[in-house]
Formats: C-alpha cells, structure tokens, sequence
C-alpha cells in the first residue's frame, strides 16, 4: 500500500492489439458493457434530481414519468428554508476540517519520530499503533459514549472529532512514505542545530505533498461522510453534520419526495463538488492508500 | 519550488506575502467572529436562549401537519417565544433519541411521549416531576383530565406528563357494505356484536357483499397492530400480562384469544394473512373490505378518500368492556439543573396545545382535555364522537420498562402472534412464544 | 570532508563533527514529544474505550445509572449466548458480507480489466462509478428507499414492464437483504474499481507486448498476465470488503431499521439497540467484545494472508 508519485494514465498502445477481429470484437463489447452499466450507475442520481424539480403532485404519479411537466425549485427552496440543513453544511465543514488537518499534523509528526528510530521502543511503538487497524470504532460506541459523557462533552463537535484523529493507518501510510526519504537529508540539518521539530516541519513536510495530498484526501471524505458515531454523539439538530441530520430529522409535512430527494441531493453536493474538482487527486489519493476503517 | 525556505522579511514595508498574511488572518477573524455564534454551540455544548423553546416529537402525516397548525397557532399567540420543533422517526428511534439527549444534558425543553413509555423514561430518572403550583400556574387542573389517561400519567403519586389524547384500537366500517350486510340497527349505526361468532359472523357477511375480504387487518411488517388486536381481546377477558414485575400470562385466556384471531385469517378467512399497513389501509379505502381494525388516526385518509364510514370502540366479544390504547402527552425531560423558566415555557406551551384540542381531535384522537372532549363542537365531530365512551375503558400496556408503545414486548407479541395470524403457528405454539418471549425479557436485569 | 547535498535546491555543506555526549532519554525526548499527540489521542480513544468496553461487559452497567452498577461476571455473555437475537443479528451480519462481497470483488475487477481496454474516456467511467461512494449514507439511502417504493417506485416500474411481478423490495423479509445489498453494490463498487485500476496501471508494459508478439490476443493477456499479477490487489480488496462487511450499520439501519421483523438486523444493531435504546450498557459491550473478536480473528487471518503472499512473492 505505497503511496507512490502520480503516474499518467496508461493507455494501451495500439501495437499492443493484434487489430484482428477477436481483439476488436472484445474492445467493442468492454466498451459496450462499461458504457452500458455506467449509465445504469447514473440513473438512481439522475432520478432524484428529476423528482427534486418535480412539483410534489407529479412525483407520485402511476405510472412515473422522467419529464416533468412544470420543473420547479420549490423543493430546494422548502428545504432550505425549512430547517437545520445549513447548519448542518457548517458543522460538517467545521468538523471534516479540523479533524483532516489535525490528523494530517498528528500522525505525520508520529510517523516521523517512528521512521527516524527517534528514541528506545520506537518499533514496539510501531506495532502497537499498528494494531489499532483491527480495531472497529462499532465496537466501541458504547464505551466511548460513556467517556464522552463522563466529561458533559456529548453533542458537541469535541465528540465528533476527537475519535475521529487517531488514524493508524494515517500513521502507516506517512511512515511508509517517510522510509522512502534518504537520511542525509536529516543529518545535515541536525548539524546546523535544528530541532526535531523544525526538521520535520521544515524539511519533511513540504517533501511530502503525495503523503499529504492522499491522507488529507482520504480523511476529509470519510470525516464528512461519517455516520455511525456522531449519529450517536450528536443529540441536537443544530449540531448534526450532514449524514446525521438528514437521517434524524423526518419532514413533519408527511411523504414528500420532492422535497426528500432535494434535502438527499443538497446532503451529496458539497462532496459532489469537490469530487468533481479534485477527481484526479480523490482517486489518486484513494487508490494509493487504501482506505481508512 | 515549493520547498525553499520561505523569505524572511525583506528591507523595508511589507513583503507581498506578509502583506497576504495579515489580510488573511484579518478576514479569517472576522469570519470568526460571525461563525462564532454560528458554531460556538458546537464547541462548548448548546447555549440555551431564555426564550428558546425546543420541542420534539414524533409525529409525522397527518398528525404532523395538524401538530404544525397547532404550533403555528402557538407561535402566533406568543411571538417573543422562538419555537423549535424537531420531528423524528416513530417508534424506538425517538425514544433513543430523547434518552440519549437527556442523559447527555441537552434535551429538547418539551416533548412528546407515549404515556405507556413513561415506564422506562421515569424510572431511568428521565424526565422532570410536573408539580401542582406549576399546573395551576398555567389553569390546568386534574379534574380536566380523562380519569385513566391522568392516573397512568403518574408514578408514585408524581406527575409526569400531560396528556394530550387518548388513540384507541377502534374498528372501522363501511356503511354501505354494512347496510347492505344487514349489519346495521334501527338507529342506522353498527347492530351490537357481543361474542365471536358473531364477530365472524359479521365479517363473512361483509365479505360475501364485497366480494374481497370482511376485515382490513395488517399483520405482515406490523407488529404493533396485531399486539392491539391480542391485548385488547385478551383484556375484554380480564387477563393481565405483568404485574409487579412477574409475568402473569394466562395460557388459557390468551390460547382463546389467538384462536379467534386464528379464525379470522385461517379459518374463516375473512380477514387477509398477510398484508401490510399501507396494504390494509388501501383496502378499506377502495372498499374491498367491509370493516378495519386499527388504531384510531386514519380516520382524515378514509375522510378524504371520501368513503362512507363510521367508527366503533372494538365490540366487546369477551367477557368485558377493554380497548387497548395508548395516549400521546407532553414531558419534561430532565435538566441537569432545573429552570423554572424553560419549565414555564414549555407548561404554557402544552397548555396551548389542549386549548387547541378540536383541532388534534380532527385527526380521529380523543382528547384527553375534558373541557374539549366535553364541549358541543366535540360532539359534533363524526365519526369522532361515536367512540369517545372508550376513553374512560382503555387498556395500556402492561407495566415494564421494555413495554410501551414500539418496544420489545409489542415486538415479541407481533412476532409470535403475527405467525399464528399468517397460519405459520398454532394459537398455543403462539402463546408458547410469547411467554419464551416476555420470559426472557423479565429475566433480563432492569437498567432502570 | 565536505559533501554537497541536491535536496530541495539547496546545497547543505556537510561537516564532519562530533554531538556533545547528551543522556539516552534527553536524546529519545524529541522524538516522544513528536508522537506524544497521536499516542495520547490514541491511547484515550482507541484503547481507553475497548478496555474500558470490556470491563462494563462484567458488569449490568446501565445507560441511566452512573458507575458500573454490579458485577455480574460472565452473566451477560451467557445471556447473550442465549439470545437468538443475537445469533440472527451475527448471521446477518454474515449473510450481507456473504451476498455483497463477490459482486463487490468481481464486478469491480472485470470492469477495470474492460476499463484498462480502453483508450479514451475513463474519467467517463471512473465518474459514474465513484461519483455513488462520495455520497453520505443518508443521500444513498433516501434516493434508494425512494427507488424501492412500491406501485411509485422506479425498480418496480421497470421490472413491471420486463413481466417480472411486484417485488416487495422493502416489506418481504425474503428480498430485504438483496434491496440493501443492491444498494451497497451501487454505492461502494467505485471503491475497488479505483483499486483495480490503479493495481492494472502498475504492470509494466512490456509484458503485455511480448505476449502480444507471441500472438496471445486480449482476453489472453488478462487471463494469463493481469488477473495473476493482480492476485495482491485482490486479496487485498477482498479482505477489506469482507472486513468493512462485518461492520455494516448505516445503510441497515437506515433503510429498513432491522426489519422488516428483524429479517436484516445486523450485529452492530443490535449492540445499538441493547445499549440505547434498552440502556442495557454492559450487555451491549459484551455483544461488542464479541463482534470485535469475530472481526479482529477476520483481520489477523489479513495479515497473515498478506505476508504469505509477500514472501510468495
């Protein structure tokens, strides 16, 4: 699970094909099916947003229709209007911020100590981290909201954020790519004074933008996403993050699809967009990794 | 290349990127400063506003857009007061819900609750004792309470709750499908049914008019309605399920009542296997089913579909007069530290709300506020007011803290009976069930 | 001597020296200060609680009450041992892992093998097959149990007009589990696809060519040179799969909350339920223990898979 400097994309050349009919025929039906199913993929999303600018009347029509009549933003407009939800955007934003920036901080300095053999133990250190990745945070619901509330921090983004910093494999990841990095580098630096600190910060930090970019990456999208424990720390509709509120509060007015389904897709956009930004880094950083949980 | 040192200050003025710096931290404080409010709750746990009031409940359909009204009236007649509702998923959900906030020191300010619930949330130190200075403060008084509704509002002699209404297990019937059944007496209402074999007898005749099924009953994904259905046959048979912890069970009584409730869906089969709520709903509704056993509340549906219908008290086919019920009534959760304010607040908002009582009752509850459920405009409610003689004869689950409305008990008694109901058991692998069930349940240390 | 160092565009003058002599530990202080923030978080948050989780499992410990309540020793194992909700809740667990896993595992494979084909576009594929995973589990949900709606639904419709009856896609405890599984399917295939993709990208070319000089044609290649080559990555996203599997909750609980008659409870549920909502907190952690048992034996199993394979290699 390296984390290894971007490549391009591989296109297979052309001498690679025999340009015969066998190889041809095989081309056009991957590209049949893949095309096929990715517009499968496509339908749930693109259903809900057809039932978002719907009037409410037409979205429980028999039989359905893809074509709305009279396409309206109302929906999205009640939504917002109607409750927490962008109190929610915020509270994500605040959360999935701190928690990927003091993860990217934490573990980089950890990983640091641990991959310069800074002090005695560093390897049983090492191994005792690591054994955290075994651990499920589902099996420590209980426990942890018990601690939580020992200290009267229950609903609030204390909660949500401090379980969510201590990544192993954050530390697995830096660590790995830290290895990679010569020694020299910090010999030098070490004559001239420098603290260990200032080494790290100064020097290894700014060396490791692919470490960085890929737990940065990881992290954000699983802290913005995370439903589990701040579903069960996160008691008051003001302070929910987006998962947890869009699950929790039920629209009092009864079953109105469109207004559902324009809360689910004003839930999805934030991540949306940002995936559609930084594609390219989302994946790479993604596939370089692993994952988090 | 990002990795040369940055540049120290140059001679004289800013340098470009101290310059960004400043600006920078500049915006971010003022930014700061208006998110503080918007976040700062977050940080240091919710500050609560004197004239904030947060209300939970778990009301949604048509009883939520009625509770809308009803809260839109109150925010009318009391613009300084900053009305939060917040509706949540019915059932366990909620419950978890106001439990946890409670225990984690920021709960809503007033909420609603099943008052078969208050035997968990009470024990559990839950929720806040309402005193008589307060009740009197705000003109409510116990004589202007139904008598059972009040009475199970209590603990240890203690107020716990307000009730709001009482929403029976009621049965349903089509007018027309009984008038020409035959059902119907000389004052042009439901002729009396006094045992089972005339219950069924008046099923298979509504069956042979509509030609579908005699009763709408949902059994499949509904555990709750099929609890309602057992307990209320069984208490008509003066059975009890707990007392004082133990369980009580009657084989025999309950034997009787799964046989009957065998005999509409097996035997008999005038009322379907396998359905569920929607299912059943939509039944009765197109009028393929003559009659329809349930809760109370979908009377607006069956008056909006426009169908000819009338509301009964469940017909007492055993023994005596019982109905299982369950009543809707507001608490006070639990603060860590009490505030005679928040408390005030949240009483004046009950008090609204039974003022406002004809409107909830619109929805098919009976109002356990008596001036309202007294008053001509009540009685002019039909089919409201044909059953409103049940209030003072329900039945509320039986006394524990995994009983109530949506818990464990109703879930086991759902399961086993539901399965003799479906014909996968017998009625007494049924009631075997059931008391593995409840046993297993009672055994269980109580966390409260 | 003096060396010259290239890193980072400047040149460090390197001089021989000699460190003041400094004791062991002021030399090991930095280093331990560097990790202290991530141990101590660590320690409080990871392994406080799964400590501290299997000291209340001992004990009747009550969400209401505060402290441990009484010792009960190994009461509530013997209990939960007893309770066939649990073992229903275990096997669910097991059957949704069973279920999603080989969709989740070869679907993904044989689309970035169909992927690696081709030339252009592929920012068109990874887009609609990743675009699901960035969705929280709310919005997955919400869409799906719309989609599931009987009579409204679009999956009824349109299996309605292939002739195929009307599926009880959230109130048949038979299908149930297929309706979250499907769903799971959509959401987190992108997942391993990316995973794939970017295992395929790493095989060096030349192999495919001198196995296209001696005239093997496409599906040849991939059956005797990628499929192999990518043994690694498929161990590792199966084991990730079917270790994420065993944690499953959200998309449970949210779209048919266990139900219907607890046909998909799964264990992380009914740990949920036996600690929040019966408040029955030294239960619960017992449940837990046992279902962090179940996924850490799984994980070791991991480990010792990877290393096989990377001494094989």
């Amino acid at each position: 699970m390296a984390v290894t400097a971007p490549t391009t994309s591989v296109r297979p050349a052309p001498s690679l094909d025999r340009g015969d009919w066998r190889t041809t025929l095989f081309n056009r039906v991957a590209v049949g099916v893949l095309i096929a199913l990715a517009l499968l993929w496509l339908v749930p999303l693109a259903w809900a947003v057809d039932t978002a600018i719907k009037p409410e009347a037409e979205t429980t029509v028999v039989p359905l229709t893809w074509v709305p009549k009279a396409p309206t933003l109302d929906a999205f407009r009640q939504v917002i209007n109607a409750g927490d939800l962008l109190h929610w955007y915020v509270n994500s934003a605040v959360t999935a911020i701190l928690i990927t920036a003091t993860t990217v901080l934490v573990a980089s300095m950890a990983a640091f100590a641990l991959s310069r053999r800074s002090f005695r133990g560093h390897n049983l250190l090492f191994w005792f981290i690591l054994a955290g990745i075994m651990v499920p945070i589902q099996a420590l619901i209980v426990p942890l909201f018990r601690e939580f509330n020992s200290v009267g921090l229950v609903n609030t983004y204390w909660a949500v954020i401090l379980p969510q910093i201590p990544t192993p494999i954050a530390v697995f990841v830096f660590k790995q790519f830290f290895d990679g990095i010569p020694h020299e580098l910090e010999d030098a630096a070490v004559v001239d004074g420098a603290s260990r600190f200032r080494i790290y910060w100064r020097i290894w930090m700014p060396l490791s933008r692919p470490a960085i970019s890929a737990v940065a990456i990881f992290t954000f999208v699983w802290a913005w996403n995370f439903f589990l424990w701040p579903f069960i720390v996160l008691t008051g509709t003001r302070v929910m993050t987006i998962p947890v509120g869009l699950a929790t509060v039920q629209s009092a007015y009864g079953i109105h699809y469109a207004q559902i389904m324009a809360s689910a897709i004003l839930g999805g956009l934030p991540l949306l967009v940002v995936f559609l930004l930084f594609q390219r880094r989302i994946v790479e950083g993604i596939a370089g990794t692993g994952l988090k949980y | 290349m990002r990795d040369r040192p940055p540049p120290t200050t140059t001679g004289p003025g800013l340098s470009r990127r101290a310059f960004l710096g400043r600006a920078a931290v500049l915006a971010a404080s003022g930014l700061a400063a208006g998110a503080c409010s918007y976040v700062g709750p977050g940080f240091s746990g919710t500050t609560h506003s004197s004239r904030t009031l947060t209300y939970w409940n778990l009301l949604g359909g048509g009883d939520g857009v009625r509770m809308q009204t009803m809260q839109a009236a109150y925010a009318k007649a009391n613009p300084t007061v900053d009305l939060r509702p917040v509706t949540l998923t019915w059932g366990n959900p909620y419950y978890t819900k106001l439990s946890m906030a409670t225990i984690g020191g920021q709960p809503p300010d007033v909420a609603i609750a099943h008052l078969t619930r208050l035997q968990a949330l009470v024990p559990g130190g839950l929720l806040q004792t309402i005193e008589d200075a307060d009740l009197d403060r705000h003109d409510m008084h116990p004589d202007d309470f139904v008598g059972t509704a009040w009475r199970q509002a209590h603990f240890d002699g203690k107020l716990y709750a307000i009730p709001i209404d009482t929403h029976p297990f009621v049965l349903y019937y089509n007018t027309d499908v009984a008038k020409k059944a035959g059902l119907l007496g000389d004052d042009g209402a439901l002729a009396p049914i006094d045992d089972p074999d005339a219950l069924v007898d008046a099923l298979e005749r509504a069956k042979r008019v509509t030609g579908g099924w005699g009763a709408a009953f949902s059994s499949t994904n509904d555990f709750a309605t099929v609890w309602r259905l057992f307990y209320t046959l069984y208490s008509q048979l003066g059975g009890k399920v707990l007392e004082a912890g133990r369980v009580v069970l009657d084989d025999a009584k309950a034997e009787q009542v799964t046989t009957l409730m065998r005999r509409l869906t097996v035997d008999s089969q005038v009322a379907p296997a396998a359905m569920d709520y929607g299912g059943a709903v939509a039944l009765f509704a197109s009028g393929k089913a003559g009659f329809f056993l349930q809760g109370d509340w979908e009377l607006p549906t069956f008056k909006d579909a426009k169908l000819p219908f009338d509301m009964r008290p469940f017909p007492t086919v055993f023994g005596q007069a019982a109905t299982q019920a369950d009543s809707h009534a507001l608490v006070l959760p639990r603060l860590d530290r009490p505030d005679p304010e928040r408390t005030d607040l949240a009483l004046g908002f009950a008090k609204s709300l039974l003022d406002q009582s004809l409107t909830w009752a619109e929805g098919g509850h009976i109002p356990t506020w008596l001036p309202a459920q007294r008053s001509a405009d009540y009685r002019r409610l039909k089919p409201q007011s044909n059953y409103v003689s049940v209030a003072e004869q329900v039945v509320y689950d039986p006394p524990a803290w995994y009983s109530g409305s949506g818990s464990s008990l109703e879930i086991e008694a759902g399961g086993a009976f539901g399965s003799v109901m479906g014909g996968r058991r017998s009625p007494a692998e049924g009631v075997a069930r059931f008391r593995t069930g409840l046993d297993r349940l009672s055994s269980a240390p109580s966390p409260v | 001597m003096a060396t010259t160092q290239q890193a980072s565009g400047v040149a460090i003058p390197r001089v021989a020296t000699h460190r003041p002599r400094v004791s062991p530990l002021r030399r090991d202080l930095p280093g331990i200060a560097l990790a202290m923030p991530f141990l101590v978080l660590y320690v409080l948050f990871l392994i406080v609680p799964i400590l501290y989780g299997a000291l209340m499992s001992l004990f009747d410990t009550s969400l209401v009450r505060p402290g441990l309540s009484s010792f009960v020793g190994l009461a509530n194992y013997r209990e939960l041992f007893n309770t066939p909700g649990f073992w229903s809740s275990l096997w669910h667990t097991v059957l949704f892992t069973l279920l999603s896993t080989p969709p989740l595992v070869i679907l993904a494979l044989a689309l970035a093998l169909f992927a690696s084909r081709v030339a252009r576009g592929r920012w068109f594929f990874r887009l609609a097959y990743f675009a699901p995973y960035v969705l929280p589990v709310s919005t997955v949900v919400l869409i799906w149990n719309w989609m599931y709606q009987p009579e409204t639904g679009l999956v009824d419709t349109y299996l309605g007009k292939l002739g195929i009856g009307p599926v009880g896609w959230l109130s048949d405890p038979k299908v149930a589990m297929v309706s979250i599984v499907i769903l799971t399917v959509w959401w987190t295939l992108g997942f391993n696809f990316i995973l794939y993709l970017a295992g395929i990208q790493e095989i060096p070319r030349q192999l495919y060519e001198a196995a296209a000089l001696d005239g093997a044609g496409p599906w040849a290649q991939m059956r005797r040179i990628t499929i192999p080559l990518l043994g690694r990555t498929t161990t590792l996203v199966a084991v990730l799969q079917v270790i994420a599997s065993l944690k499953v909750f959200d998309q449970i609980y949210l779209l048919t909350e266990g139900g219907p008659d607890f046909s998909t409870q799964p264990a992380v549920q009914f740990i949920y339920e036996s600690g929040f909502t019966s408040y029955r907190v030294g239960y619960a952690s017992a449940a837990s223990m046992v279902l962090f048992v179940v996924i850490l034996s799984v994980s070791l199993i991991w480990f010792g898979l990877v290393r096989r394979q990377e001494k094989g290699v």
